[in-house]
């Protein structure tokens, strides 16, 4: 059974169209979820949670349909959008007090493990909590009721690097056991790099890719040549920059054959998602 | 839901509820419209919504293992213990009031179980007007206040003038008498008392009424918003 199941969903707004968004994740993995700001990548877990009202489109959690079963679907997601940004005049003590009750499987042993592993003082206001810290609140609160899927909105963007590795090591052990997964989306790409199992890409309320990290990454090649071969080379091309010595630019991994007389080389996801998201032939400009 | 109403109370009270409840004291006040008093206890509730709006309360609630319906059940019901609370204390001010002056008000309703009972559609007029409003525009907590203020003022103003007519035509209209010499008047008989108990009981149908179609009213409108 999978954990989630995305299908169709579907926000209208003025301006923007979250256009039949679909993707699945299987019990045991992290799932990153990038784009670009505004690309639709809040919207889509708000409208996943019932915090927006979905024009369309169904969300299942363990075999649940979100829709008749949001109590019993809540309970088994754990949810971070940012920072806590709550109650900012209590302390972590009364707040956890409240939280807690609303969860028959909530950890207090976890809990307090992890208050510990993240230094955090239940006797201090979330007024007193730095950006980081408050996050790592929030991760405290998420992680501590058994939930089975997680769901962080850019939960590593106000943390420091060495913090961050952390919390990378807490997804990957919070995963082990294999009946857990996490769905997190961040605009760090490196750390998805260092700890996602899959990919969801959405681009203008569109999902481009929801596969396999290394499938995805094998998919596309990073080319370099010169500036005669640019013209050649354009239809090929996703993405390029054009510099006075030449071009740098993205290959679909299938086009590999058109690229023979370039170099090329395995592409990152930063890069990727850099050239898709550009399009095009961009001049480098020189100071 | 009980544990909704135990987070209502421990992270969104307004720390000047209980200084809001000394309002009651102005049933002290010698001629004075006492249901005046009423609206600072909407006022009270008021500050506890501001509050919860700067703590970003309605998010952190809405994410809680619960529905959004069960989410405004909660928050009308914390407004409905905060309002049947008050009339605890306003309950013996009509015994003090009346100890302490012995005449009718000049000024408005006599300290009596009617005015516990007008106080309570007080209290429905404020609901009904603040809840569904705040459902559907959660920022625009203001306006909200602003337009049930002028409500619940209007009603007073009704209410108190229907009595003062019923007192002013009492010669000309013989219901009107009535009206004024049972309703409006210290219980001194136990006739009056339960006259007055029959209203207070109708008032209090009313109110409750009330609580269900606002609440009926809010969880429509909080369904179609976007956090």
């Amino acid at each position: 059974m999978k954990t989630l199941e995305v299908s169709g969903l579907t926000k209208r707004y003025e301006s923007f169209l979250l256009d039949s968004v679909s993707f699945s994740l299987e019990p045991g993995y992290i799932m990153g979820f990038i784009g670009r700001n505004g690309a639709g990548k809040t919207t889509t877990m708000k409208a996943m949670l019932n915090l927006i009202h979905k024009d369309g489109g169904e969300v299942t959690v363990n075999g649940k349909s979100f829709t008749g079963n949001e109590t019993a679907c809540k309970k088994e997601i754990g949810f971070v959008m940012g920072e806590f940004d709550c109650y900012k005049k209590s302390s972590l003590r009364r707040i956890t007090q409240v939280t807690k009750r609303f969860y028959e499987d909530w950890e207090e042993k976890a809990y307090r493990g992890y208050l510990e592993r993240f230094s955090l003082d239940e006797n201090k206001k979330i007024s007193e909590l730095s950006a980081g810290m408050r996050v790592k609140y929030a991760l405290a609160l998420a992680l501590s009721h058994n939930a089975k899927l997680l769901i962080l909105d850019e939960p590593t963007s106000g943390l420091d690097p060495v913090s961050r590795d952390d919390l990378l090591d807490v997804f990957r052990s919070v995963i082990e056991d294999g009946t857990r997964s996490i769905l997190f989306s961040t605009h760090i790409i490196s750390d998805l790099e260092k700890c996602a199992d899959f990919i969801t890409y959405i681009k203008d309320g569109k999902i481009l890719a929801s596969t396999d990290v290394e499938d995805f990454r094998h998919g596309y090649l990073l080319c370099s040549g010169e500036r005669s071969q640019l013209e050649e080379k354009k239809p090929w091309l996703i993405g390029a920059k054009a510099h006075a010595f030449g071009f740098t630019g993205l290959c679909r991994a299938g086009d590999a054959a058109r690229f023979t007389d370039c170099k090329t080389a395995p592409a990152d996801l930063e890069s990727i998602m850099i050239y898709t998201e550009q399009e095009g032939i961009h001049e480098e400009s020189a100071l | 839901m009980k544990n909704l109403l135990y987070k209502e109370f421990r992270l969104c009270m307004a720390v000047q509820i209980p200084i809001f409840f000394l309002f009651v004291l102005m049933m002290l006040i010698p001629s004075y419209p006492y249901l005046v008093a009423g609206f600072f206890i909407c006022n009270s509730i008021f500050y506890s919504f501001t509050q919860a709006a700067v703590d970003n309360d309605v998010l952190f609630t809405t994410l809680l293992p619960v529905s959004k319906a069960q989410v405004v059940a909660s928050k009308l019901r914390f407004m409905l213990v905060i309002e049947l609370l008050s009339l605890l204390f306003f309950l013996p001010m009509i015994f003090v009031n009346h100890a302490v002056h012995g005449t009718p008000n000049a000024a408005g309703l006599d300290a009596s179980l009617t005015l516990l009972g007008a106080l309570l559609l007080v209290y429905a007029v404020f609901n009904a007007v603040f809840l569904p409003r705040f459902y559907k525009a959660p920022h625009k907590l203001g306006r909200h206040f602003l337009l049930s203020t002028i409500c619940v003022f209007a009603f007073i103003f009704l209410f108190e003038g229907f009595m003062i007519i019923c007192g002013a035509a009492k010669d000309a209209l013989p219901l009107f008498g009535w009206v004024e010499e049972t309703l409006d008047c210290f219980p001194q008989s136990s006739s009056i008392w339960i006259r007055q108990g029959i209203f207070f009981a109708v008032c209090a149908a009313v109110y409750l009424l009330g609580a269900v179609l606002t609440k009926k009213r809010a969880q429509r409108n909080f369904e179609q918003v976007d956090l």
